[in-house]
């Protein structure tokens, strides 16, 4: 469920939040579901259980999962206002960018990607919307 | 919570253990690194309350451990070399522990079968490779559900499917039993995963200790390449290490990464790329302060 790479740069418990975070937006992991129990994670990761903790604690902050007492941890979908994270991506898709731009990638053609990739993600099942925009 | 307060230990004129303090919180997994001979393994004989401190003290929940039978109860130690009586299978192993622990639960003992499937009933332990004495002498240890379990190089020698399935073990009992786990090791890369704390010990002293986060935070390893010549970094930085191919340079910076890349963005660069930085490379880098470094030599 959670991959871990111990090449990328990323501390674990990022690792892990981030692909709980993925898990989520992605629609994989439904509203309400429940996230695997730290013990359970712990011990098929093998990693500390405090690391798990952390992750689980900041996808409560960011509002990804809400915790119930004594039940453990759940989805709470994807939260309205992302600007932490948004802000995080649209630095990353700067960095692409310029990067494409000096290879000669053409306006239009970022465009038509940009439509390709709506268009898949709209074909999964809808899980895109449009709100804030 | 383990507790060493500035613990002593000389064999003859030999220094083993020079006023070294720790703490291993409850529930935490506290890790010990340190070149051979840095006394890891004295520290864990003293914390296992087998040897006694010259000076100092070796507390479990404020209690001290030595000739201790309450205190020693409550706590496992796996030796690097684990022992056996002569003969014994694993099940008479587990009848004596059973006779001494007053906690070992049967039930636990029989489950954990299942995790090491290789390890057979019947066969005189000490005929038995390292691997599979290390693996039994695992079982037997989660057995006597300790609230102290000090592992002394737990995972050397074994294959790596089962040293998964003792971090596996371990880390749900950390999470459920809120175990505290003192571990020396030299397999860094694992200790990464399962350490809340690490030590690293040389010559008989704690070098530093810190949280993992902290230690991984405190330096950052970072590829620049710079448009023009490269600028004097050390007059703004404290760089630990750097090493130059053509324009790349690979330079270990002590800090924060987002600060050191926030001063490095003032230059003209063309390119910059934060490393992760491994426990291991951590090591090499503090005990180089120390002397202890690799040498080029051909013979």
């Amino acid at each position: 469920m959670i991959h871990l790479d111990y090449r990328d740069s990323r501390p674990m418990y990022e690792q892990v939040r981030d692909g709980f975070r993925r898990l989520i937006i992605q629609g994989a992991m439904a509203v309400d579901e429940k996230l695997p129990s730290v013990r359970e994670l712990a011990s098929s990761l093998a990693i500390n259980p405090n690391t798990i903790q952390r992750a689980y604690r900041q996808l409560e902050t960011e509002g990804y999962v809400y915790v119930v007492a004594g039940k453990g941890s759940f989805v709470a979908g994807v939260p309205e206002k992302e600007s932490v994270r948004k802000r995080e991506l649209l630095k990353k898709l700067e960095e692409i960018l310029e990067e494409l731009f000096y290879l000669n990638v053409s306006e239009e053609e970022l465009g038509e990607r940009v439509h390709k990739v709506k268009e898949a993600i709209g074909r999964e099942g809808g899980k895109v919307n449009d709100r804030g925009n | 919570m383990i507790e060493g307060i500035e613990i002593c230990k000389k064999f003859g004129d030999f220094t083993a253990l020079d006023h070294l303090s720790f703490q291993v919180e409850t529930g935490t997994v506290y890790g010990l690194i340190g070149p051979n001979g840095a006394g890891k393994s004295t520290l864990l004989r003293h914390t296992a309350g087998i040897f006694k401190p010259d000076s100092g003290e070796i507390l479990y929940d404020g209690e001290p451990v030595f000739e201790n039978h309450g205190a020693k109860q409550k706590m496992a130690f796996i030796p690097d070399d684990v022992f056996f009586f002569n003969h014994s299978t694993i099940v008479d192993m587990k009848n004596y522990y059973k006779g001494i622990y007053q906690k070992f639960d049967e039930k636990v003992f029989e489950e954990l079968w299942a995790c090491f499937p290789l390890l057979d009933r019947k066969t005189p332990m000490r005929r038995m490779s390292k691997g599979m004495q290390k693996q039994a002498a695992f079982m037997l240890a989660i057995s006597m559900r300790p609230e102290f379990l000090m592992l002394d190089e737990p995972v050397d020698g074994l294959d790596p499917v089962m040293r998964r399935q003792i971090w596996s073990i371990l880390m749900s009992e950390v999470s459920e039993k809120k175990m505290s786990v003192l571990i020396s090791s030299h397999n860094l890369r694992e200790l990464e995963d399962v350490c809340d704390h690490i030590g690293i010990m040389n010559k008989g002293k704690i070098l530093l200790q810190h949280s993992l986060e902290d230690l991984q935070s405190s330096v950052t390893k970072i590829q620049v390449v710079f448009e023009d010549e490269m600028p004097d970094l050390d007059r703004e930085f404290h760089i630990v290490s750097r090493s130059d191919l053509g324009k790349v340079h690979t330079l270990i910076i002590r800090g924060d990464s987002g600060e050191i890349t926030d001063a490095l963005n003032k230059y003209h660069l063309i390119f910059m790329e934060v490393l992760p930085l491994s426990l291991e490379e951590i090591f090499i880098y503090e005990l180089e302060g120390e002397h202890y470094e690799v040498k080029d030599i051909i013979l």
